[in-house]
């Protein structure tokens, strides 16, 4: 749990932290790699909501170099494989997650996120 | 268009032609209904419909809940006479196997037993059908049955076979298929599964709700009240990916490493697609961008087990407390306890008007979101709905599950904008219509057992 899919739509929502909030950057991330099925249906209808750069660069800070800087136009079998277990077969089971702007940690324990924001951080 | 017999579950009958519509409209089927009312009584075990193929009753049979069977239909009437003259008039569906097919005769009826005598009187009255074939009572290659409607006499006692042969509409097809996914009430049942709590969703009506989510294979399907995760098995079990939310992480996780809502998943073999689980507040939420998701489902808290939370203070703290409160937090002893934040309570009618927002902001075009609304019985009113809703969302199923003095209503609401909107900011001061919706402050009726408080009497 915590899979790359999940961890391209999270931002940091404290008060104030407009900017700069995304991507959350992966400390002492303790990985799984568990297999799941192949959509490429859901790969190519999912690829537009990705925000290309941060789920590379994360990707590669956990060790997968398998993925273009650049997204191809073309979308052949070999890239949605490698797409598909960026996003969907690797899990961040413990660790945390860190605001690039505001340094708010969230915590990750049994692969579930705590994505709470404490009293002074909400409007 | 080929007409079809459908035998429905007499069950939550309210939900027979949503469900209907939705997996119509998921398989891409078009369905013709009865064009009398009386047909279309949901009251009622028996509807006709239009399909273009048999290949479409069956299709609907092996995904819809509330269907037992389908038929291909051959005739009616409110008496043998009647259905014999329309079963002659439609010869040429049951030509084929007059000559050589195995066949097995049924003579059933919806509440009632007709006696044995009877059964075989009605079967030997449609010898002018002259079927040559091998009747084979366990493996036929038809089965062709005869289904006597009475009305419902439930809870009166009468003499056993009283009233027989006064049926009110009797019906002649051939069997075509059971209704498979009803067998999924029993897989689903919450008592054989791996992780359940005390607010998990029934196992028939989570089904259903499944199905007005339209959920199938690379679907992307959010709960933002996830809880024990009960919607989230019938989804995944359908083939869509599920992400689940709750404010209160501890409903998830459950007492053992392995997260209990993944434990019940992988009980069903479906693990794999809920794609994540987090712990935060909707009204708080981290959801980096809008358009995500195919459908939203989910059961709110409403109160009763367990009542709806968001962050903040009941009273606000004077501002020296809060500074107190934030040097605390900053300045956390290793030994502490993690942080809780506080919680104040999320009224219902504000909450379900947030969530057709936040579901307007977070569903794709054409996706849907589908909830349980607790009401009052003596107080709802259509209109009720309709306070919550915004523009470019559309009330487009609303089934009553009837508890007699309250009932919750599975309400789906369909995003009927192509438009871009930004999140909503769950803030409570949207203009307060002139009636109070029957789901208002739910609770507290709840609990006064629905009687005026008395300062009104």
């Amino acid at each position: 749990m915590v899979r790359l899919i999940t961890h391209n739509l999270l931002a940091c929502h404290a008060k104030d932290c407009n900017t700069n909030n995304f991507p959350l950057a992966f400390k002492d991330a303790q990985l799984e790699i568990r297999e799941a099925e192949f959509n490429p249906e859901f790969l190519k209808g999912f690829l537009p909501k990705i925000e290309w750069t941060a789920l590379v660069d994360t990707a590669r800070q956990l060790g997968d170099t398998s993925l273009p800087l650049e997204q191809p136009e073309m979308l052949d079998d070999e890239f949605l494989k490698n797409l598909h277990h960026v996003l969907l077969e690797i899990h961040v089971e413990e660790g945390s997650m860190t605001c690039p702007n505001c340094g708010h940690v969230y915590p990750i324990s049994n692969g579930i996120p705590n994505m709470l924001l404490a009293e002074h951080e909400i409007g | 268009m080929p007409q079809f017999l459908f035998h429905f579950a007499q069950a939550h009958n309210d939900f027979r032609l949503p469900e209907l519509e939705s997996i119509a409209e998921l398989l891409g089927i078009s369905l013709s209904w009865p064009s009398e009312f009386e047909y279309r009584d949901t009251a009622r075990p028996f509807m006709i419909l239009g399909l273009d193929q048999e290949e479409h009753a069956r299709l609907l049979a092996r995904r819809c809940i509330l269907i037992k069977a389908v038929y291909e239909f051959y005739a009616q009437g409110s008496t043998y006479e009647e259905l014999h003259g329309s079963n002659r008039r439609n010869q040429t569906l049951w030509k084929r196997y007059v000559e050589n097919t195995s066949f097995r005769f049924l003579v059933t009826s919806s509440q009632h037993k007709i006696p044995q005598m009877r059964q075989r009187e009605v079967i030997e009255s449609f010898a002018y059908m002259g079927f040559l074939g091998k009747i084979d009572m366990k493996n036929p290659e038809i089965i062709l049955t005869c289904f006597e409607e009475y009305d419902d006499r439930h809870g009166t006692t009468r003499a056993k076979h009283e009233g027989d042969g006064q049926f009110r509409e009797v019906f002649f097809g051939r069997l075509l298929e059971e209704g498979s996914a009803r067998q999924l009430i029993a897989k689903f049942d919450v008592k054989k599964r791996a992780y359940f709590g005390n607010t998990s969703m029934e196992a028939e009506i989570s089904l259903l709700m499944a199905n007005q989510t339209q959920a199938s294979p690379g679907k992307l399907i959010y709960d933002p009240f996830i809880g024990t995760g009960s919607m989230s098995y019938p989804t995944s079990h359908f083939g869509a990916f599920v992400i689940g939310s709750d404010i209160d992480g501890r409903q998830m996780r459950g007492k053992q490493k392995t997260p209990g809502v993944i434990r019940a998943a992988n009980q069903y073999g479906t693990a794999a697609r809920i794609i994540d689980l987090a712990t935060f507040d909707i009204t708080r939420n981290p959801w980096r961008c809008g358009e995500l998701f195919d459908s939203i489902v989910t059961d709110p808290p409403y109160g009763v087990r367990a009542g709806a939370k968001r962050l903040g203070r009941k009273k606000e703290l004077p501002d020296y407390k809060k500074d107190l409160c934030l040097q605390h937090t900053l300045n956390g002893r290793p030994d502490d306890q993690p942080y809780i934040p506080p919680t104040k309570p999320y009224e219902l009618s504000h909450l379900a008007a947030d969530l057709v927002l936040l579901a307007r902001y977070l569903l794709k075009p054409n996706g849907r979101l589908v909830f349980f609304l607790p009401t009052v019985t003596d107080e709802y009113e259509e209109v009720d709905i309709h306070t919550m809703l915004c523009e470019g969302m559309e009330v487009i199923a609303n089934s009553l599950q009837d508890f007699g003095s309250w009932g919750r209503r599975l309400v789906t609401i369909k995003k009927t904008t192509q438009g871009k909107y930004s999140p909503p900011t769950f803030e409570p001061t949207r203009e307060e219509t002139a009636r109070i919706p029957a789901h208002r402050d739910f609770r507290e009726k709840y609990f006064q057992g629905f009687k005026p408080k008395a300062d009104e009497t």
